[in-house]
């Protein structure tokens, strides 16, 4: 139920967004909370400093992961295009879960789908030490060592930070972000990875 | 009280006071309207920063909708005061989060957003502010400052401002009044010493000069004016006590003239006085001496007649020498007489118009028997024509009677000649009487005091020949009454020449002309009055007149009758209506002058002519009251018998000659002395000359 309250108020929002002229296009295909997920995940990118090895040029775009079943739809795509930040425009794309990770280390923010709850570990692992935005939709995430984590607060989306995650990911988060962030602690792994 | 009337020292420092202030006023009102212009500016300034920080504060909550983040950051607001309120707007215009101010009072917010920037709205300054995240607008923030640092900053501004004014005003105030005078403070000296100069009048005061300004020139001007009004005063009060003291001097001067007039007119007074009993005096003399020489002359003469007739011819040289000495006496008397007339100016000019050649021949006749004396010629030339002359005739007749005694006198075995012409000069007409002798002659130094009085020739001569030396001064005086002059031409043993200029009309100032003419023209009598025409009534208080003037008229044949007094006079003029009265003039009671009044006042007695015989001198009032004729005693007898000859002819109305008949009365009358009163020349035979003897 209120899930049905948040999404009608959600509708609201986007119509008037569209009624506005901006860019984002209605489509009935795309869910709201997703949405503000969506320009949460490009706000996260304003807010984030990557350290310069983690692209190869000064102008390489940011590229955006998403693993698993994507949730965004076009939505995603069509907040992030002709974007630029610090020079940088973005690039959306999609990776199906895979052992190897490989696909997923030339990722600047990786977004983990809620389908992939069982692959958090290994993805966190397999990230460990790279310069990688995580951003969970499944609740622990952050506790398991993901840097960013999407919740809902009364129908709102929120977000957790792993502070010492991002610290390990050598990632600077803007304070402005944190304010915003529920920070959370890392748990010990070996009690959890199992789950 | 009107601001043009104020005094010098408040319009002073009212200037003073006016214009600092404007000055500190304008200067300080800039200065401040320039600061809170700043301060506001940097309040905007101020809010925008303030803005700029609260929205990029909550952009990041904006942009991932996080109200109550939002609402955090703007609660950090509450630290300022003056922000009363902050919204938040999102990208859609809705207000996303909202701060009121606890003590503010709440307020309709804006919506949607407005321009960007900062305004001011009433009293309060408003902010718009995009809210970026990386450059990406997230929404927009809305300030609202009430500007209070402002408002406190201009009250503090005023307070300072107007204490500022009032400190500096009040030192202004000091100043001012301290240095203002400079200016008043000359002024305001002068005024005094002017009014205290206008009120006491002392233009002694000076002005004391403080600087060299303007006012000090005006203060040197003003003491220059004083000091030549002083110099002016000063000569003023000179010039005042001056003339008071000339006044003073000229009152004294004119007491003094006063009392000298009081003096004068005393004196003219007691000279008048004297003048009047000097001639009181002459009057009495003549007539006291007159009345015995009258006596002596009359009574000599009538014995002298008597004695001769009786033929004792002894006594008749005695009887002669007695009346020659009387005449003599008497014409010394006349003479004196009429020379202290002439002198004192009283003598008058009695004016008639004659013939001259009748005057002269009478008057050569009546002198035959002096000139003859001598054994002298006697020569008369008349011109043709001579006509007749309005003159004095007793006066003419007595200048010429003197030049002729004067001519026998001195002339011995000679020619005596008479000459008159007539002549013209310059538009007049003058008639020239000419007596010359072969006598002894004057020299010129004689000549120079010739018609002085008392003056002779020589001292000798009076000795030898006698006279008073009266004649010729009495001459030369009446020629010159008749406006006339006498000269004289002589050699020393020559002879002499007198030669009398007379105008042929003398005009005098006092005239008797009309009375004379009677005597002339005696008024003929009515025919039908009956008058006694040989009856002579003789009025005088002297019993010797009388009896003198009895005899004489009884001797030409008249009945007499003779009045002791006026009244008894008047009775008998009234009783006898004579041909002719002879009236004295001193009388006691009844005076001549009365008597001839009533005689005059009287119809039946006024034809009847008057003769005055009298020794009072006064022709002219004899005249005036009616006298016919006026005759000085003692009486010339010939000129008596002529007069009444001619009244008796008149009234007679018988046309007689009546020379010719005074001549046959005279032939009548026995002689007194060979060719006495003989007529020599005649009206026919003028210019013939009758040796004498």
């Amino acid at each position: 139920m209120r899930r049905v309250g948040l999404l009608i108020v959600t509708t609201c929002l986007l119509f008037a967004i569209a009624l506005s002229g901006h860019a984002e296009g209605v489509d009935s295909s795309d869910s709201s909370e997703y949405l503000i997920k969506a320009g949460f995940i490009y706000n996260f990118a304003k807010l984030v400093e990557w350290p310069t090895t983690a692209f190869a040029q000064p102008d390489s775009p940011i590229v955006i992961g998403i693993l698993g079943n994507d949730p965004f739809g076009a939505t995603l795509d069509r907040i992030v295009a002709d974007k630029k930040i610090d020079g940088r425009g973005f690039a959306v794309k999609r990776v199906k879960w895979s052992k190897d990770l490989r696909e997923l280390k030339d990722c600047n923010i990786l977004f983990v789908s809620s389908s992939e709850k069982e692959h958090v570990d290994s993805v966190v692992d397999g990230m460990k030490g790279l310069p990688i935005l995580t951003i969970g939709d499944a609740p622990g995430f952050a506790k398991r060592g993901g840097i960013i984590n999407f919740t809902l607060e009364d129908n709102k989306v929120r977000f957790e930070v792993n502070v010492e995650a991002a610290k390990h990911a050598d990632l600077s988060i803007s304070s402005r972000l944190l304010t915003l962030a529920k920070i959370v602690q890392q748990v010990a792994a070996d009690g959890r990875k199992s789950e | 009280m009107n601001l043009k009337d104020l005094s010098i020292k408040r319009k002073l420092m009212l200037i003073t006071m006016l214009t600092s202030g404007l000055a500190v006023v304008l200067s300080s009102a800039g200065f401040l309207i320039y600061d809170l212009i700043s301060f506001r500016q940097s309040l905007s300034q101020d809010l925008m920063t303030q803005a700029e920080i609260i929205g990029y504060n909550s952009a990041a909550a904006m942009a991932f909708k996080d109200e109550s983040a939002a609402t955090v950051t703007l609660s950090a607001l509450q630290a300022k005061d003056d922000i009363v309120s902050a919204v938040l707007y999102t990208r859609e215009g809705k207000i996303f989060t909202q701060y009121v101010h606890a003590k503010a009072a709440r307020r309709d917010f804006p919506s949607p957003p407005q321009a960007r920037g900062y305004r001011f709205e009433g009293s309060y300054l408003e902010v718009f502010r995009d809210v970026t995240l990386n450059g990406e607008p997230v929404g927009t923030l809305f300030l609202q400052s009430d500007m209070r640092q402002w408002n406190s900053r201009a009250k503090r501004y005023a307070t300072i401002f107007l204490s500022f004014v009032l400190i500096s005003g009040f030192f202004a105030l000091i100043v001012s009044s301290k240095l203002q005078k400079l200016i008043s403070g000359p002024i305001l000296h002068l005024e005094d010493t002017m009014r205290m100069v206008s009120a006491t009048k002392s233009y002694e005061v000076r002005a004391t000069r403080f600087y060299g300004d303007e006012i000090g020139r005006l203060i040197d001007g003003f003491n220059t004016m004083l000091s030549e009004i002083q110099q002016r005063d000063t000569a003023l009060h000179h010039a005042n006590d001056e003339l008071q003291t000339r006044t003073l001097e000229l009152e004294g001067e004119i007491v003094h003239r006063k009392e000298m007039q009081k003096e004068l007119l005393n004196a003219k007074h007691a000279a008048e006085d004297a003048n009047r009993a000097k001639s009181a005096f002459l009057a009495n003399m003549s007539h006291e001496l007159r009345t015995p020489l009258n006596a002596i002359i009359g009574y000599s003469e009538m014995l002298e007649e008597e004695t001769h007739e009786l033929g004792k011819v002894e006594s008749v040289k005695d009887l002669q020498k007695i009346q020659k000495a009387g005449k003599h006496l008497l014409s010394l008397i006349n003479d004196v007489l009429d020379l202290s007339k002439i002198e004192a100016g009283r003598m008058g000019l009695h004016l008639e118009t004659f013939e001259i050649s009748p005057m002269i021949e009478e008057m050569v006749a009546t002198l035959r028997p002096a000139l003859s004396k001598n054994c002298n010629t006697v020569q008369v030339h008349l011109a043709e024509q001579l006509g007749v002359m309005r003159a004095d005739i007793t006066k003419v007749r007595q200048i010429l009677f003197n030049l002729l005694s004067n001519a026998c006198k001195f002339t011995d075995h000679g020619t005596i000649s008479v000459d008159v012409n007539r002549s013209s000069d310059q538009g007049e007409e003058w008639i020239r009487f000419q007596v010359t002798d072969s006598g002894i002659g004057i020299n010129a130094k004689q000549k120079a005091n010739l018609f002085q009085e008392f003056t002779q020739a020589d001292v000798s001569i009076a000795r030898k020949y006698g006279g008073t030396g009266l004649g010729l001064a009495i001459s030369y005086r009446y020629a010159r009454l008749m406006k006339g002059r006498i000269s004289v031409e002589s050699e020393p043993g020559q002879g002499s020449v007198f030669t009398v200029h007379l105008p042929a009309k003398v005009t005098a100032e006092i005239t008797g002309a009309t009375p004379a003419e009677k005597a002339s023209d005696v008024p003929a009598a009515s025919p039908g009055m009956k008058s006694n025409l040989d009856t002579i009534l003789v009025i005088d208080d002297d019993s010797t007149v009388r009896d003198l003037m009895s005899r004489f008229l009884t001797k030409l044949g008249f009945h007499v009758v003779a009045a002791a007094s006026g009244e008894e006079g008047l009775r008998l003029a009234k009783q006898v209506n004579p041909l002719v009265v002879t009236l004295d003039v001193i009388m006691p009671d009844c005076d001549g002058w009365a008597v001839l009044n009533k005689l005059k006042a009287d119809p039946e007695l006024a034809e009847i002519p008057v003769i005055m015989v009298t020794v009072v001198d006064n022709e002219s009032m004899g005249f005036e009251l009616g006298a016919s004729s006026y005759m000085i005693k003692p009486v010339d007898r010939d000129r008596l018998a002529i007069l009444i000859e001619k009244h008796r002819l008149t009234r007679s109305s018988a046309v007689m000659d009546a020379q010719a008949f005074a001549a046959s009365r005279r032939d009548a009358s026995p002689k007194k002395d060979g060719g006495r009163v003989k007529r020599t020349a005649t009206r026919n035979d003028r210019k013939t000359a009758a040796p004498i003897k």
